[in-house]
């Protein structure tokens, strides 16, 4: 047990280090702490607001998926293709809803812990999945919403392909290790 | 994008008239309430850490960042300012540490820096954009926490897994992008002024 405790709770002591040491250096160089603050904070607004459209484009396309019965479809389609490089057929709702949504897939996760246990190989291989890979979709939404660079040329299918070979990454990974 | 957005939606909006015409509204109203949901949460998060990012580019300690990534980043972002590097550092460390909410906006502004005010994402960009879809992590702790609320025996033996698969995953992202970038420079001279008019 010992070990299950220990990480997770050094990891709760990254953020109050980080935040200590952003404080302390930002003292001794003299930084006006609070003015500085009030400065980067007052951007945040303008950000949101120039990512949200892009948002709300990608977040109906999401629920459109899921609702229509689509995402089962294109799984059912998908899953001999995947199982034949090894990706069992129980990972493939969880390789869909990865690249379109953070909850959901933490959701999806969740129910395969359920199903198969959480010791078993598919969803320690669902939970390296989840852990080790961005919501594509997302982060291509937030991150050239605000810029004027909107053709993302080879970047989304070539993103789509990284979660792809991650989901492979990660059965290997936990097979072999 | 386009492409992406036409498919889903045309075929979620057939699919969804066909076996249930009165839930389309509720669907689509789902989705846009969810986004402006996120929307507000994501204001609060990124006045947190566009903060915090103020304080350390104030204080000169991102551009000591840079120098350590220095001998990483010139060599995977060519071209790009010491500026535009100190932030990609920041966001690759941010989501290192499991910090992925700080990570975004700091992203996002080296997005910004990267782009030069031109139409199409370039090389760079696409790059970074890569390495942050493949978000190497050192401790998935959501995942662990989930893990070990079901009862996992040890949760914490999906870390070096999760470490390897997220490596391979950036360095495969990493190969592609470049293999593209190449493949792309060797097109035909006609076709790259074709892609350039549009």
């Amino acid at each position: 047990m010992q070990t299950i405790v220990l990480p997770l709770n050094a990891a709760d002591y990254i953020l109050p280090a980080v935040l200590l040491a952003v404080a302390v250096v930002g003292l001794v160089c003299k930084v006006p702490l609070f003015d500085s603050f009030v400065k980067g904070a007052g951007r945040a607004l303008k950000v949101v607001a120039g990512v949200f459209p892009y948002l709300a484009a990608v977040f109906v396309c999401v629920h459109l998926f899921a609702a229509s019965g689509l995402q089962d479809k294109v799984a059912a389609f998908l899953s001999p293709v995947l199982s034949a490089v090894g990706i069992p057929a129980e990972l493939v709702p969880l390789l869909l809803v990865k690249p379109l949504s953070g909850s959901g897939s933490l959701a999806v996760l969740e129910q395969i812990i359920v199903d198969y246990g959480a010791d078993s190989d598919v969803a320690r291989a669902a939970s390296v999945l989840v852990g080790s890979s961005e919501t594509v979709l997302y982060v291509a939404a937030v991150y050239f919403g605000t810029v004027s660079n909107k053709r993302l040329r080879y970047g989304l299918p070539v993103a789509f392909a990284c979660t792809v070979a991650g989901a492979l990454f990660s059965c290997w990974a936990v097979r072999f290790l | 994008m386009n492409v992406v957005f036409a498919v889903l939606f045309v075929s979620g909006v057939v699919l969804v008239a066909v076996s249930s015409p009165d839930a389309l509204l509720g669907v689509l109203l789902d989705g846009t309430s969810g986004a402006v949901a996120l929307a507000i949460r994501l204001a609060g998060v990124y006045a947190l850490w566009l903060g915090v990012l103020q304080i350390l580019q104030d204080s000169g300690a991102d551009r000591l960042l840079a120098r350590v990534y220095r001998p990483l980043l010139s060599r995977l972002f060519r071209g790009e300012s010491e500026r535009t590097q100190s932030l990609i550092g920041l966001n690759l460390t941010a989501n290192l540490l499991g910090l992925g909410a700080a990570a975004t906006p700091m992203g996002i502004a080296a997005v910004e820096s990267m782009s030069h005010g031109e139409a199409a994402a370039t090389d760079n960009m696409i790059l970074f954009f890569i390495l942050n879809v493949t978000a190497v992590q050192l401790l998935p702790t959501t995942v662990m926490a989930l893990l070990a609320s079901h009862g996992a025996a040890n949760a914490a033996s999906i870390v070096l897994p999760g470490l390897l698969s997220s490596l391979a995953t950036a360095v495969f992202g990493l190969l592609t992008v470049n293999v593209v970038r190449i493949v792309g420079a060797k097109m035909p001279q006609r076709m790259r002024q074709k892609r350039c008019k549009r």
